[in-house]
């Protein structure tokens, strides 16, 4: 089958923009609304997320003919729940302390539905090579939400930006940024997590319905001058018939 | 037809069930000592943020668990002398597990509790708004309803049998 020119980028790309999975899917929103307190914390849910997603998309990809049609959910949920395992086990032996800061967070990923959803709809369909490049893109995708909502929640909960707790091979920093008298501990708490993802979320949409008022409004004026012109076009042929 | 198919089926998934196990094993294999000096640390430290910084553990005694159902380890405290004990106390519901040391003084009074493993769905906050009070003196250690409720209450569970163990010296008997 002839590739479109250009499919990879746009593969990789759709995860990040036109589909992101937690902004415009409105998928693994509990996790990320749990694990956005901190920007360390964010990151390393991204992180591993990513790395389950690409390990279940490269190999659900690779045994998408082998696995029959009854059993593809159940071999699909193994896949999942063997490297998130897996990545638990790592976790907790070399980055301890991410390991205790997403607790629980880190065995949700096994019922995240973006690895499972990413999995039966594009992973069993497509060939290793697109499946891992999709696999990237939703991960990135998924992780550039998160740490865009951590961002907000750690600046204008705690007032600063913090990193090196968590990777402990970092050096640790801290730059305040708001004075501590102005912060808004309510964005550290779970209500501050669903305002900042709703408030997201309604500029998303709020831009994406000026871009499709903007289309519509240029086909409009299309439309117009296509009738513009049949018109003149019409006004000349009767001229030329009178003539 | 059909019996070919079924024994393809069940082969394929028994396949990749052992590649899983397989995979499993070797991580934790890779990963078991690793993991397990991590928890002695946290329980080192624990006992730190106890005791203090210059507290030491002089001995330690393993409990059976016949009679109790979370409290499995219990350590010695010292500065110079016997300062007190530390309890090591596991238990689960239906929210995950939790690992604690409680902390008592040599005069069996409760000094505080430390989390050395919280796999709790509503961590934060049953640490912010139960176990950081209790260690703070502003909240009574059965005082449970605390948006983590459940959690809040195995919590109160272990505490409550460390403190039958320590009065109990269990590990003399």
């Amino acid at each position: 089958m002839k590739r479109e020119k250009g499919y990879t980028k746009k593969n990789f790309l759709k995860g990040i923009i036109a589909e992101n999975p937690l902004f415009v899917s409105i998928l693994g929103t509990c996790p990320a609304l749990a694990t956005t307190k901190t920007i360390e914390a964010a990151l390393g849910m991204g992180i591993l997320f990513t790395i389950v997603l690409i390990c279940s998309s490269v190999l659900v990809s690779l045994l998408r003919k082998v696995i029959s049609e009854e059993i593809r959910t159940p071999a699909y949920i193994v896949i999942i729940a063997t490297f998130v395992t897996i990545v638990k086990m790592l976790t907790n032996a070399f980055l301890p302390e991410l390991f205790s800061t997403l607790g629980v967070f880190i065995s949700l990923i096994v019922v995240n539905c973006i690895v499972l959803g990413r999995a039966e709809a594009y992973a069993s369909k497509n060939n290793v090579f697109d499946s891992f490049i999709d696999a990237l893109g939703m991960g990135l995708g998924y992780t550039l939400a998160i740490l865009s909502m951590a961002v907000f929640r750690e600046i204008l909960g705690t007032g600063a930006i913090s990193f090196g707790k968590i990777f402990y091979f970092i050096p640790y920093f801290k730059l305040q940024i708001i004075p501590k008298n102005y912060v808004l501990s309510i964005f550290q708490n779970p209500a501050g997590a669903f305002i900042v993802f709703g408030v997201i979320l309604a500029v998303i949409a709020f831009f994406s319905n000026r871009k499709k008022e903007y289309q519509a409004y240029l086909a409009r004026q299309e439309k117009i001058r296509k009738a513009e012109e049949a018109k003149k076009l019409a006004a000349q042929k009767a001229e030329g018939g009178n003539k | 037809m059909a019996k070919k198919h079924y024994i393809i089926v069940s082969v394929t998934l028994g396949a990749i069930a052992a590649s899983a196990a397989a995979l499993i094993g070797l991580t934790n294999f890779i990963t078991r000592n690793r993991i397990e000096e991590n928890k002695k640390i946290k329980i080192q430290e624990g006992i730190a943020e106890i005791f203090g910084k210059e507290a030491s553990i002089k001995n330690e005694y393993s409990i059976e668990k016949n009679d109790y159902q979370y409290v499995n380890y219990v350590y010695e405290i010292q500065k110079d002398n016997t300062i007190g004990y530390a309890f090591k106390s596991e238990g689960s519901n239906m929210y995950g597990k939790i690992s604690l040391i409680v902390g008592f003084d040599a005069a069996n009074n409760f000094v505080s509790l430390n989390i050395v493993e919280d796999e709790q769905t509503y961590a934060t906050a049953l640490e912010d708004d139960y176990i950081a009070p209790v260690n703070g003196g502003s909240r009574d250690i059965n005082d449970v309803n605390c948006g983590a409720t459940f959690g809040a209450k195995l919590v109160r569970d272990m505490v409550n049998e460390a403190k039958k163990a320590n009065e109990e010296k269990v590990w003399i008997k």
